[in-house]
């Protein structure tokens, strides 16, 4: 079977501004795949390529079997980052017009389009109009909108962004869904947590390359975390002791405990145990990898970043606090 | 990629949907052809069926002892309507022999009744003219004085004017009223002075009479009745048409390709449609707008014709070429518009592109009305190959009394699809490059510049 999406050598470049340089990336059918990267790195840019809403300068791109996504948009579903209604179209009204753009009957875009409205906490919005709808409402509406022709290829562009943490599950839920179904979705991002969760594939860009194409396994074996959580028994132990315990790097403090980062090559199992030694622990475990830290790894040791591992770290966080492993 | 018909033709009905029943273009539509319907139609109707007839006297008072006498004649309601219709450009249904007979029906309000109150010439007017005031129940009406002046119908020796009249009126008399009046005594004034010089009044109006047949045109393919008045109207009226549909459906096209942008759903569109399909879908949307337009507006042009029993002067094919010739006109200039649309964010920033296009539109839509007048002058027949003023050129020619041969009109048609050809594919490469630019509205110098790009 071929690949849902086949990208070879693609460049991209605005003005004299270098968006996309040499991009690679196959892409499985009914893999679940996160491109990540900050905000700039060319995430959009890739995916309006995929989309055949931009060209690129050279490279192939071939999508679903077909030699562009012109060939395929039937069978793709598209939730921009920048995405908008008609202000004074009914909800059903707008969700069929798309349905019917993309090859559904009006029959087949109105029933999905209200059985999913109802999976998503809208069931009776369909007769009112997009302007009439709160800014999260509308965002779900539009998420409907993509995958109201049940495609074969979803591409999601920052689908949470602004979103509330109850539409974050309905939707979280239902991409899982349409993963069930058999679709392969490709999930972009830049708050990385997210990918964590959802995706079997990481492909990492930064400024234009990618610099990272794992699954998501792979990445938590190949990089071994050094972090390590401990939250103490007693509220009032010294942690700061736990700077002397062989192979400890770094001891940071928290409201539950401390984070304590470990020197390279240090074994995790035997640092556990001689932690545990020192201070009585309530709770202590190794940290999961976070996205982030390999992000940084990777473009810290390739030398592509000009910035400070601090500077990409906040670069990454944008403005949501979503660092953390949810 | 195919181009999907289907998924143009979703985006065109979406489109023409969408503006169709905006407020805004339901008021466009119809407030212009209501009001012409009123003021042609309904009116003069309704001013003829239910004002009241006026029934009243006028007290004479007339030194040369001529004047009344012919007063009695011409203010006689079968003189009346036989002067109406002289004024209404319609001929005495028969020779002068016969012109007592009651007259075609003349649109307009009734008739009054007015007799005659006659008094001594030495009369004092100043004692009478408290004759018009009376309660407003009071029958009959008291309607005017008139004091004839006595060289009305005599000159003095020393002047060579004739004396006048004048008149004191109620405030009872309508205005209707006392233009008839004034026309009648006009009339009686000018039979009195004819008599005074040895002149009979009938045979001099007998020589005034002259028949104004419809001319009749003859051309290869046979002949057909000529009107004048609708030979000028015409040119004019299929300007403003073409005129008004690109205006409407241009401008329709900017506003929801601006919304569309403003409003983030472009990229959710271009994930279903191509750019192309997309720009052609909204154009021929818009242009179904500008079609129904004309459509209304031709229906009641024709139902306005009917009432005066001029519709046949209608060729169809004239009807047929202002189709033709909108529909090329409105994709230039609605390709353009939809350009505009497509490369700024708001409005606001489309107003310093609109500036040229209107001005050319404008200029272009004032050479139907010139071209009317002289339909087949080397300026008129030059215009008519000059695009985009061509087509307006070419349909005020169309419609004048002598329209140009066919191959001229078939040329002007071709050099306007191969004008549109190009302007739509110009269109179609800055929409696509346009639609997904936000910032700083573009220069016209960038416009090429994406045109190139894309």
């Amino acid at each position: 079977m071929t690949a849902a999406l086949e990208i070879r050598g693609i460049r991209k470049t605005f003005s004299d501004k270098v968006a996309i340089e040499s991009l690679d990336l196959s892409i499985p059918r009914g893999a679940t795949y996160g491109l990540i990267g900050p905000s700039g790195a060319g995430k959009t840019t890739a995916i309006r390529m995929i989309m055949s809403i931009l060209f690129p300068d050279r490279g192939t791109i071939n999508v679903l079997g077909q030699g562009s996504a012109l060939e395929a948009k039937n069978r793709i579903g598209y939730l921009p980052e920048e995405r908008g209604s008609y202000r004074k179209m009914t909800v059903g009204a707008f969700l069929t017009y798309l349905g019917c753009l993309k090859g559904r009957s009006r029959a087949q875009a109105s029933g999905r389009a209200d059985r999913l409205l109802g999976r998503l906490g809208l069931p009776d919005v369909s007769n009112k109009k997009c302007e009439d709808l709160s800014k999260g409402m509308l965002q779900r509406v539009q998420f409907v909108a993509a995958i109201v022709n049940e495609p074969d290829l979803l591409i999601l562009d920052e689908p949470f962004g602004g979103l509330d943490p109850v539409s974050v599950r309905l939707l979280k839920e239902v991409i899982a869904e349409e993963h069930h179904r058999g679709a392969t979705i490709i999930f972009s991002t830049h708050v990385m947590a997210h990918a964590e969760e959802l995706c079997e594939q990481i492909v990492m860009i930064h400024r234009g390359r990618k610099v990272l194409d794992e699954p998501m396994a792979g990445l938590r074996r190949q990089y071994d975390t050094r972090h390590i959580l401990l939250e103490p028994l007693d509220a009032g132990a010294n942690l700061l002791v736990l700077q002397n315990v062989a192979g400890v790097e770094n001891v940071k403090l928290n409201d539950q405990g401390c984070e304590i980062r470990l020197a390279p090559g240090t074994d995790p199992g035997g640092a556990v145990r001689a932690l545990a030694a020192v201070v009585a622990p309530a709770r202590i475990e190794l940290a999961r990898i976070r996205l982030e830290d390999v992000f940084i790894r990777l473009v810290s040791e390739s030398g592509i970043a000009n910035e400070s591992s601090e500077a990409l770290r906040t670069h990454l966080q944008g403005l949501s606090n979503t660092g953390a492993v949810q | 990629m195919s181009i999907s018909l289907n998924r143009i033709g979703l985006v065109a009905a979406r489109d023409y949907r969408a503006t169709i029943t905006s407020r805004g273009f339901l008021i466009g539509l119809l407030v212009m052809p209501v009001i012409f319907v009123i003021f042609v139609v309904v009116i003069p109707r309704v001013l003829g069926s239910r004002s009241p007839q006026v029934t009243g006297e006028v007290m004479v008072i007339d030194p040369t002892g001529k004047v009344a006498a012919q007063l009695q004649q011409t203010v006689t309601p079968a003189d009346i309507e036989l002067r109406r219709s002289m004024e209404f450009g319609q001929n005495p249904a028969a020779p002068p022999s016969r012109s007592t007979t009651t007259p075609a029906p003349v649109v307009g309000p009734p008739v009054p009744q007015m007799s005659l109150v006659s008094l001594p010439g030495d009369a004092d007017v100043s004692a009478h003219k408290n004759w018009l005031i009376q309660p407003r129940d009071a029958t009959p009406q008291h309607l005017a004085v008139l004091v004839v002046r006595p060289d009305a119908v005599v000159r003095r020796p020393d002047s060579a004017a004739y004396g006048n009249f004048d008149l004191y009126t109620s405030t009872r008399i309508d205005d209707n009223t006392e233009t008839t009046l004034r026309a009648s005594i006009r009339a009686a004034l000018i039979a009195a002075r004819q008599r005074s010089i040895g002149q009979d009044p009938a045979v001099i109006a007998t020589t005034e009479q002259v028949m104004q047949p419809e001319s009749v045109v003859v051309s290869v393919a046979g002949e057909r009745a000529g009107s004048r008045g609708v030979a000028r109207f015409l040119p004019v009226a299929c300007g403003v048409l073409i005129f008004f549909g690109v205006i409407m459906g241009g401008q329709a096209l900017m506003t929801s390709t601006v919304e569309e942008k403003s409003n983030r759903v472009i990229e959710v569109l271009l994930a279903a449609v191509s750019p192309l399909e997309l720009m052609v879908g909204k154009l021929l949307g818009q242009l179904g707008l500008g079609l129904t337009m004309i459509t209304v507006y031709v229906v009641m042009l024709s139902f306005t014709l009917a009432q005066y029993s001029l519709v046949a002067l209608l060729d169809p094919m004239l009807i047929v070429y202002l189709f033709a010739f909108y529909i090329v006109t409105y994709l230039v200039f609605g390709s353009l518009m939809l350009t505009i649309g497509s490369a700024v964010n708001q409005m606001a920033e489309a107003q310093s592109f609109m500036g040229p296009i209107t001005i050319l539109l404008v200029f272009s839509y004032s050479m139907s009305a010139i071209v009317g007048q002289a339909p087949n002058s080397t300026f008129s027949v030059a215009m008519s190959f000059i695009p985009p003023i061509n087509t307006f050129a070419m349909i005020g020619r169309v419609a004048s009394s002598a329209p140009p041969p066919a191959w001229q009109v078939w040329t002007t048609f071709f050099i306007s699809c191969v004008t549109a050809a190009l302007v739509v594919w110009f269109a179609a490469k800055v929409f696509k490059i346009a639609l997904l630019m936000h910032g700083k509205p573009p220069s016209i110098a960038t416009l090429f510049k994406w045109a190139r790009m894309a």
